[in-house]
């Protein structure tokens, strides 16, 4: 038995007018009685012939009700009812019942106005998220600072297997994107050096871009995508199930447990990982200086050792802790900010990789006019 | 005398690795019924539920709906789960309403009267329509995700512990709803729950659920007057006897 297209006729004879109706009403059929039924002018006092109906739900009994409330009184009056139908007068019944005023929209302001507030907030929003991060850095280096006082409540499990997870894990994707860097650096320098005839200076041009900038940068970023987003992830979903606040009625603090684990093992993870990116880096580099420039990898390494200052590699790796501690504070924070619903989840994990990767970017650039300035 | 069955379960075999949660299970729901099943946690209710509305695949056995398969219309269930489920990102009353946008080509104007229908059956404040789940408190959930089982006008409903988490007056008003809303619509309820109060109030027969077993089925009375082992001390524990005398007024 399939559906059966709803109908009606209204059959207006000597007295009261009467809707007759046909068919399947059901939330499945009223599309197409809809409009015509809006469209019908009822007197008040109409009845219902419901003999010919087949079946009938809610949707059906409200639409029915509905026409004819709009047409009768205001008092919802019960409804004349001829025939006899299985559930039509106790689906009429419960349509009316719970019939309501139609709710109303919560105003919200349109046009230029609605842009002009829309614009104020994002602003505002804005320069609070800065207040909040760096309050947010602040409360992280004051429990960092307590946990170098009191080093009986640092977590040693929780570090390690945050080293574990984001570091060490981290390490083979980190490894293989800067050496593919590192290649791509030294056939630039063999392609444009070549024009001078100084291809012997891609060397350094691979080692002075790995070790001061690329080794540490790649890593940063990265991690800012793989790591931040687990972070944020974890501690947000925490944040959701109550999971935090259950922490701090037992009285521990989601600083403590959570916030510095992550920070003190990305502080020694990360710059083991830029020390692992920055030598994949001259392994890519020495690949095509091998292979294409004829530098054997002795001549490679010494060529490093005799022209490239060490300070070069220092000023790459002492980056590394700073990238990481912003990295991990800016992936916490926006954790312990996540609401009660989904959307603040994916929001807080938006931010906090999009904001860690501009401050890697932005700081990386700080440090270069900074360390040009020093002349170093 | 098959079309009066809304839900028929034929030897059900639930098994997760070794262990087995159900057992050569049979189940017969009637059709206009309020079926409460009840049972220690971890036998498997929830999980019962969810292979008979379809979201699970037991091990061996079959769910069918003979009444609507006889009628030749495909099942409509309205599914409420424990915490709701509701979408976090919609508001209440756009929750409603997703189903009716999914499946009808009913105009938003009465697709909004529809889903305010259907919020107000459910007994949920009309000045609320618009928050968001996470702005409501958990009674107000509930409701709304009964709005939002109903919405699409299904003959059998489920509902998974509806009235957990709620004050016992909260309950009493869900139960209440619940009943009219079965009586009214001529719904077939499946709910599961642990509330004997619920159990007394709404339900027209008990199964329970135990060893991977239906160990009993029947009107409440039959079930707790014949009951042994497990049973027993479910219905004649001191909850269990404080709400049968709420149900019978002594």
């Amino acid at each position: 038995m399939a559906e059966e297209a709803a109908a009606f006729d209204l059959v207006e004879n000597d007295r009261a007018p009467v809707l007759a109706l046909r068919g399947d009403w059901t939330v499945d059929t009223i599309a197409d009685v809809e409009a015509p039924l809006r469209a019908l002018h009822v007197q008040s006092g109409a009845a219902v012939d419901v003999s010919q109906l087949g079946r009938m739900d809610m949707a059906g009994a409200y639409l029915i009700e509905r026409t004819l409330r709009a047409a009768g009184s205001s008092e919802p009056a019960e409804l004349a009812i001829r025939g006899d139908h299985a559930n039509a007068r106790r689906l009429f019944e419960a349509a009316r019942k719970a019939t309501a005023a139609p709710a109303p929209l919560p105003e919200h302001p349109h046009g230029w106005r609605g842009l002009l507030e829309r614009i104020g907030r994002a602003v505002a929003a804005v320069g609070e998220e800065i207040i909040d991060t760096l309050s947010f850095f602040g409360q992280t280096l004051a429990t960092l600072a307590g946990l170098i006082a009191n080093p009986r409540r640092i977590r040693g499990v929780s570090i390690v297997h945050v080293m574990e997870e984001a570091g060490l894990h981290a390490l083979p994707i980190v490894s293989l994107l800067a050496f593919f860097i590192g290649l791509v650096i030294a056939y630039l320098g063999a392609r444009i050096l070549g024009d001078f005839g100084a291809t012997v200076f891609t060397v350094e041009l691979v080692a002075f871009s790995m070790m001061r900038e690329f080794g540490v940068v790649i890593t940063a970023v990265l991690l800012a995508g793989r790591t931040n987003s687990a972070f944020t992830a974890e501690i947000g979903a925490m944040k959701m199930r109550q999971e935090i606040d259950a922490m701090r009625t037992m009285g521990i603090q989601p600083m403590d447990a959570l916030v510095a684990p992550r920070v003190i093992a990305m502080l020694i993870m990360t710059p083991l990982l830029t020390f692992a990116a920055t030598m994949a880096g001259l392994f890519g580099g020495l690949l095509v200086c091998w292979s294409d420039l004829g530098i054997s990898p002795v001549m490679f390494f010494s060529r490093i050792a005799d022209e490239i200052p060490a300070q070069h590699f220092y000023i790459g790796m002492i980056k590394a802790p700073v990238f990481a501690l912003v990295l991990t504070v800016i992936a916490c924070k926006q954790g312990l900010s996540v609401g009660g619903d989904v959307n603040s989840l994916g929001r807080h994990v938006t931010a906090s990789v999009v904001q860690a990767i501009f401050m890697v970017i932005l700081l990386d650039a700080i440090f270069a006019i900074w360390f040009l300035e020093m002349n170093l | 005398m098959s079309e009066d069955i809304a839900i028929r379960v034929r030897g059900l075999e639930s098994r997760f690795g070794a262990q087995v949660v159900h057992q050569n299970l049979d189940l017969d729901v009637k059709r206009g019924e309020v079926l409460g099943v009840v049972g220690p946690s971890g036998a498997g209710k929830s999980v019962l539920l969810r292979e008979v509305v379809g979201l699970d695949k037991p091990t061996a056995g079959t769910v069918e709906f003979p009444f609507l398969e006889q009628a030749g219309r495909a099942p409509v269930l309205g599914v409420m789960f424990q915490d709701g489920a509701l979408f976090s990102n919609l508001t209440v009353l756009e929750n409603v309403e997703a189903p009716l946008r999914e499946h009808t080509r009913i105009s938003p104007e009465l697709r909004t009267e529809i889903a305010s229908l259907k919020l107000n059956m459910a007994g949920f404040p009309p000045d609320a329509f618009y928050k968001k789940p996470a702005d409501i408190s958990g009674g107000m959930r509930k409701r709304a995700a009964v709005a939002r089982a109903l919405a699409l006008d299904p003959e059998l409903l489920f509902l998974d512990e509806p009235t957990a988490g709620l004050d016992p007056i909260a309950a009493e008003r869900f139960d209440r709803m619940v009943q009219e809303l079965a009586r009214s619509l001529g719904l077939t309820v499946f709910l599961v729950t642990h509330d004997l109060d619920t159990l007394y109030a709404v339900c027209d027969r008990v199964a329970v659920l135990y060893r991977g077993k239906i160990a009993a089925i029947g009107p409440i009375d039959e079930v707790s007057k014949n009951a042994e082992g497990w049973i027993k001390d479910y219905f004649s524990g001191p909850r269990g006897r404080a709400a049968h005398a709420g149900a019978t007024g002594g």
